[in-house]
């Protein structure tokens, strides 16, 4: 059976970069100015290419896609003849407004896989009209790509498509992160954490027989590592337990009953939700009442930031009181197959060297188990 | 409520049928020889575990004949109770004495053995540290277990000392387990550095040697041997059903453990004892090891001329140190193709596929057996290039 994939291109995406300014977000006219040129069709075209060669006579693939350059030219241009137009934007220059339109008309023709080229901005954009209905993969070419639907490479992103279309890849949670404007006006460059899509990933297999692997869902292992997080509650009972940001902790909160936050901290004692979407302050408050805490964290975004991204509440200052010994980390094997190191970028020089001396920490990659990921600061 | 009960049986089978999962068992008309016939193919068997083709050794043979002759042919009962007979005893003697350690015992399997004593030396607040490509044994073993687990990248030592600081502060018990020899690799744990890693943390060592037991080594005698640490390993487990050619698993260790081992491991205590002609083989396998030395000769010199000789042809051996030669040939459907038309040629090797090996490295794994002249191996390797340049492989 073929895949229907929708292909769209943000044609405006990178430019900024190369002229120094952190994105092409409402800046398109100051980016051409200062002498910038389109470079995600070229990206798009080479993924396209690597693909066609590689892959491409063995993949029956039904291609959706949107007017001239957002799409159609890159397809035509690869060697790809057959498509179906969706989506004709009206403008000289694309904007969001375009991307959005364009998935809507995706969603309409029920396409498996969405794959775009473009950077945070147009990953936010699709996620926003589409959620967690159909399936994300990125084609790098933007300035900003913190979000966890990036292919590495066009390489590796061509890979990913053929085995998605082979089902050999599933579908896992990726964070979609961007820019926090309202801080970037005051000045402050920050990662934030906009909702968590769905990508795909690599999935976990078990062995059950001597040669038959059975591939397990990352919900199993999110009930695992539920089960895990449960028995440390009830361990210390008299710890304070903050949960992190991001799709697997959103779940195992859920499944523990806890009305929490995806995006926000929120926080847990006595097995009661005490404190939700909590700003450093609310978080200082409650360190205060109670200072034996615990924090629950888990990989977000394609660099698989466990601070400093998308988390910024947990300040140097709390993660200080509450001590690194007192992080649990827990994450999907899927995840830490795309991103096998931890990040960590606090803003404090000391507190970014201590994570950096550990080398490493002890992941939770399901019920009792554990195995060690290396450390990667930006300072160190 | 009214339920089909047993309709899943057909259906599941079925699945495994479709997606080409289920086992075609083949069957061998000859013993496990190095020229067996398999379904009325004469094949050069490179499939087998029996490396020094200890299986048709006539001393074996006769010590299984004797022993049935004098003990009968069944024992009668679980060890524990009235099944453990005086040739029992002697091969665990006669086993320790070899292993150069103070005690040993000997399981129905190796399988019993990894299932049955891993669950008894931890419990709930201790930690089992593995390799992360240990057997699928070793893992069930693990699993009956209260004890937390944490994996370490395989013979990764820096990751281990990492792992093992961390659980030096949360737990009461640590057991480092490793397989001996890796057996989709070839490759070989480094029990020394364990060892030591294991004595400056207080950590006990457990090494699943079933693919290292008769094969590396001084004569055979294992991963201890191998690194001149006979005795310092808590626990060396293996098998006599590979090189030494019958079936059985073993411990060898301290009487401490032998003792411990066989009032709490529920699978010796609960499986009725090996047979006399069992027993007798074992005994014969040991003796054979300790006077002739030419099957381990024999082993590594095939070992070492085939893989040479794959290497001038171009393949990709990987990281093999031992009779285990994977011939690595990248995507699954290559791997299995070359399989089947080896098979269809005279050489019986099994591929080995995604996700057991990562995708890209599918491959034919090898096993040398002492008894394959260099006539065999050069026959096999004329039909390793001939289907290797076929499927653009070499």
């Amino acid at each position: 059976m073929s895949s229907k994939i929708g292909f769209i291109v943000n044609p405006i995406a990178g430019m900024g970069g190369k002229v120094g300014l952190k994105g092409t977000d409402g800046v398109l006219e100051e980016a051409l100015k200062l002498g910038a040129k389109p470079i995600a069709s070229g990206k798009a075209e080479e993924m396209l290419r690597e693909y066609l060669y590689n892959y491409s006579t063995r993949d029956e693939i039904k291609w959706f896609t949107c007017l001239d350059e957002m799409g159609a030219d890159e397809l035509k241009n690869a060697g790809i003849k057959k498509m179906e137009i969706v989506y004709m934007y009206a403008d000289r220059y694309t904007s969001s407004e375009d991307t959005k339109k364009a998935c809507k008309k995706f969603l309409e023709n029920h396409v498996d896989l969405i794959l775009f080229c473009g950077g945070d901005g147009t990953a936010r954009d699709i996620f926003e009209v589409i959620g967690k209905d159909i399936p994300i993969l990125g084609i790098p070419s933007g300035v900003k790509m913190h979000s966890g639907v990036f292919g590495i490479n066009t390489h590796a992103t061509a890979k990913m498509l053929h085995e998605f279309v082979n089902h050999t890849l599933t579908i896992g949670d990726a964070e979609i992160m961007d820019l926090d404007e309202d801080l970037y006006r005051q000045d402050r460059w920050s990662i934030r954490l906009f909702g968590v899509a769905a990508g795909i990933v690599e999935p976990t297999y078990v062995q059950v027989g001597k040669t038959v692997y059975e591939s397990v869902s990352d919900n199993e292992i999110k009930d695992e590592l539920t089960e895990h997080v449960s028995f440390e509650i009830e361990k210390n009972s008299d710890f304070l337990f903050l949960f992190g940001p991001g799709g697997t902790i959103d779940y195992i909160a859920r499944m523990m009953d806890f009305d929490n936050t995806l995006l926000g901290i929120d926080a847990v004692y006595d097995n009661k939700l005490i404190g939700k979407d909590l700003n450093e302050e609310g978080i200082l408050k409650l360190l205060d009442r109670y200072p034996k805490a615990k924090i629950i964290l888990s990989p977000i975004g394609a660099q698989g930031f466990i601070l400093g991204r998308g988390n910024l509440q947990l300040s140097p200052r709390i993660i200080k009181r509450v001590g690194l010994d007192n992080i649990i980390i827990v994450s999907t094997p899927s995840k830490l197959a795309s991103t096998p190191v931890l990040r960590v970028d606090t803003g404090d020089k000391e507190l970014d060297r201590m994570f950096a001396e550990k080398e490493s920490m002890m992941v939770v990659v399901g019920y009792r188990l554990s195995r060690v990921v290396k450390i990667q600061t930006n300072n160190f | 409520m009214n339920r089909d009960s047993a309709s899943f049986l057909k259906e599941e089978y079925m699945e495994l049928v479709k997606n080409g999962f289920d086992w075609k068992l083949r069957v061998l008309e000859t013993g496990s020889t190095p020229h067996s016939i398999v379904e009325g193919k004469e094949v050069i068997m490179l499939c087998s575990n029996n490396y020094l083709n200890l299986s048709n050794h006539p001393r074996l043979i006769k010590g299984a004949i004797d022993a049935a002759k004098k003990y009968g042919a069944g024992s009668g009962s679980v060890r524990a109770i009235a099944g453990t007979l005086k040739i029992h005893i002697a091969v665990e003697k006669r086993l320790a004495r070899f292993k150069r350690t103070e005690a040993s015992l000997i399981y129905q399997t190796g399988f019993a053995a990894n299932a049955g004593l891993i669950p008894q030396l931890v419990d709930k607040g201790d930690v089992i540290i593995s390799d992360e490509l240990n057997h699928g044994s070793i893992i069930d073993g693990v699993r009956l277990t209260k004890a937390d687990r944490a994996v370490y990248k395989h013979r990764d030592m820096s990751e281990l000392e990492k792992v093992l600081m961390d659980a030096d502060k949360k737990y009461r018990r640590i057991l480092i387990i490793t397989d001996g020899v890796f057996s989709m690799d070839g490759d070989i744990a480094p029990m020394d550095k364990i060892v030591k890693l294991a004595g400056e943390y207080g950590a006990m060592t457990y090494v699943d040697d079933a693919h290292g037991e008769g094969v590396i080594g001084p004569d055979g005698r294992g991963i201890g041997a191998h690194f001149g640490i006979e005795g310092k390993i808590d626990v060396e487990m293996g098998t006599f059903s590979k090189a030494y050619g019958v079936v059985g698993g073993l411990i060898a260790g301290s009487q401490d453990l032998v003792n411990f081992a066989y009032n709490k491991s529920r699978t010796w205590l609960l499986s009725g004892s090996h047979p006399p002609a069992v027993a007798g083989a074992q005994l014969a396998a040991i003796d054979v090891l300790e006077t002739e030395p030419q099957h381990v000769k024999n082993l590594w010199d095939n070992t070492k001329y085939f893989k040479k000789e794959l290497r001038s042809l171009g393949f990709d051996t990987g990281q093999s140190e031992t009779p285990i030669t994977p011939v690595i040939v990248g995507e699954s459907n290559k791997a299995k193709e070359l399989s089947s038309r080896l098979f269809d040629d005279g050489v019986f090797a099994l591929p080995i596929v995604f996700p057991m090996v990562a995708r890209d490295k599918a491959r034919i794994r090898t096993m040398m057996n002492a008894g394959l002249t260099k006539k065999d191996l050069d026959s096999a390797l004329e039909k390793f290039e001939k289907h290797g340049k076929k499927l653009k492989i070499i």
